[in-house]
């Protein structure tokens, strides 16, 4: 029951001492020490203390309502003696803090979202089915995905791996060194862990979320991690996490389902499932996701995720979905990863082009892709320029950054 | 700087599967003599523009080789 990172460990009894009888804390931390962040994150939120979290490389210039000087500026509070971690874990559930967090800004301006404790932690399960768990931690600790994966680890007090960031062996060597039994990461961070070489038999559960994921890399997943079952989650910075995956399809849970609405294909969310910000636009209360679906089955909430609404790019009067022509791209063999957009062009509007980055030893050629495609797409949806990359540009969450 | 356009032309012609042609003259028609549809001419502009940091579509419509290689003097 630690954490641990680089060559550091720390132990939960190192966490309730650094928290239990201190009585002060950071509102706002700007910190790449994971420990230090977490124990200053449960003091405040376990004390009900207002709590905004920012990227550990940020600067108070690129988020709005933030001032270089009350970052890492101490507070001090009433302080709160516990006697054990559960005593912690019962403090945070009940928790009255405002939790603020910010949006990646992969498209945009980082904007700010306002939650509570039961946003946050809404899908955390427990029990004894959970305890016990070993998981790589995979994401940035400041945004919405990793601290869903934050929460369900230390609420169930297991261990949690850093492994946010780096690179493909030193994340396969702690699957092996620390007996990793859970992952949860983006896709992009299991493309990174491609081509198969070897089965890691510890893994028994990986969960994709926040981006599209495709068929090939289920395949590989399956080979790397064959004692693994394989989810998808679908967490917002809007709404946390709220629905549960089936296969390649996610759910709506019965209870909140006329909380829901596809209008144009694109989910609207009611208000009273999202925390709050001024950044939301509402309409009869409720917001647009940008996330287009399809229906799988209607009557029992059933959909599927097509493409996020601005992501679609007119070449020559032709809409395209990049997710779907990247799909196709990383299903070619050799290939790890792709990324898909248009570049302005005075004749079509936009030129639709593609970055790929190669599995190490495959040797593949702009025609040879444009050929592998041209038998699977339709002639406007086969990127006219294919650019060979070593690396990929990745947002701040770990997403592939689209300009 | 010619070889390079008709380097360009090629590759757009081989993924097409139509076969390369042997030389370029000032004359030749982008859409008639290289058959080259509207996206292929996109993809024309962009790598020209990838090359020679020019785009050669900006300021209007070319219609031969002999215009393309006047956009690149």
């Amino acid at each position: 029951m630690v954490f641990l990172y680089d060559n550091e460990a720390y132990s939960y009894d190192d966490l309730l001492h650094a928290i239990s009888g201190s009585g002060k804390y950071f509102p706002l931390y700007r910190t790449k020490e994971l420990f230090p962040f977490f124990a200053n994150m449960i003091k405040a939120l376990a004390a009900g203390m207002p709590l905004t979290l920012i990227d550990a490389d940020i600067n108070a210039s690129e988020i709005d309502g933030v001032e270089e000087s009350d970052i890492n500026a101490e507070q001090a509070f009433e302080p709160k003696t516990y006697q054990s971690m559960d005593e912690v874990v019962a403090a945070l559930q009940q928790s009255q803090s405002e939790i603020t967090i910010f949006t990646s800004g992969t498209t945009g301006q980082p904007k700010k979202v306002v939650h509570s404790i039961s946003t946050l932690t809404r899908n955390v399960r427990l029990g004894e089915k959970y305890t016990g768990q070993i998981w790589a931690y995979a994401y940035n600790p400041t945004h919405m995905a990793g601290l869903q994966v934050f929460f369900q680890a230390f609420e169930n007090q297991n261990t949690l791996v850093n492994v946010f960031g780096k690179q493909r062996d030193e994340v396969y060597r702690q699957i092996a060194e620390k007996q990793i039994t859970h992952i949860s990461a983006t896709p992009t961070f299991y493309r990174l862990l491609l081509p198969f070489e070897k089965s890691y038999d510890s893994v028994v559960r990986i969960t994709l979320g926040g981006e599209k994921s495709d068929q090939h890399l289920y395949d590989a997943i399956g080979q790397i991690f064959p004692k693994a079952k394989i989810n998808n989650v679908y967490a917002s910075t809007e709404a946390g996490s709220l629905f549960a995956a089936k296969g390649d399809c996610f759910q709506i849970p019965e209870d909140i389902r006329d909380k829901f609405k596809v209008v144009d294909d694109e989910l609207l969310i009611h208000k009273s499932l999202l925390g709050s910000s001024e950044s939301f636009k509402f309409m009869d209360d409720f917001y647009h996701s940008g996330d287009l679906i399809e229906w799988v089955d209607k009557e029992a909430g059933l959909f599927r995720f097509k493409s996020r609404k601005n992501e679609l790019i007119n070449v020559g009067g032709y809409k395209v979905n990049p997710g779907e022509v990247e799909n196709a791209i990383m299903a070619i063999e050799g290939v790890r990863q792709a990324l898909v957009y248009g570049k302005a062009n005075s004749i079509l509007g936009n030129v639709l082009c593609a970055d790929v980055q190669l599995e190490e030893g495959f040797v593949l050629t702009e025609l040879d892709i444009k050929k592998h495609l041209a038998s699977q797409l339709q002639d406007f949806k086969i990127p006219r320029r294919i650019k060979f990359v070593e690396e990929m540009t990745l947002t701040r969450t770990g997403k592939l950054k689209r300009s | 700087m010619e070889s390079k356009v008709l380097e360009i032309i090629n590759g757009i012609r081989s993924a097409k599967n139509l076969g390369p042609v042997a030389e370029l003259r000032p004359e030749t028609r982008l859409r008639e003599d290289l058959a080259l549809t509207s996206f292929d001419l996109a993809e024309l502009t962009v790598k020209i523009e990838d090359e020679f940091d020019i785009d050669i579509f900006e300021d209007g419509l070319v219609s031969t080789i002999g215009e393309i290689y006047a956009k690149l003097a």
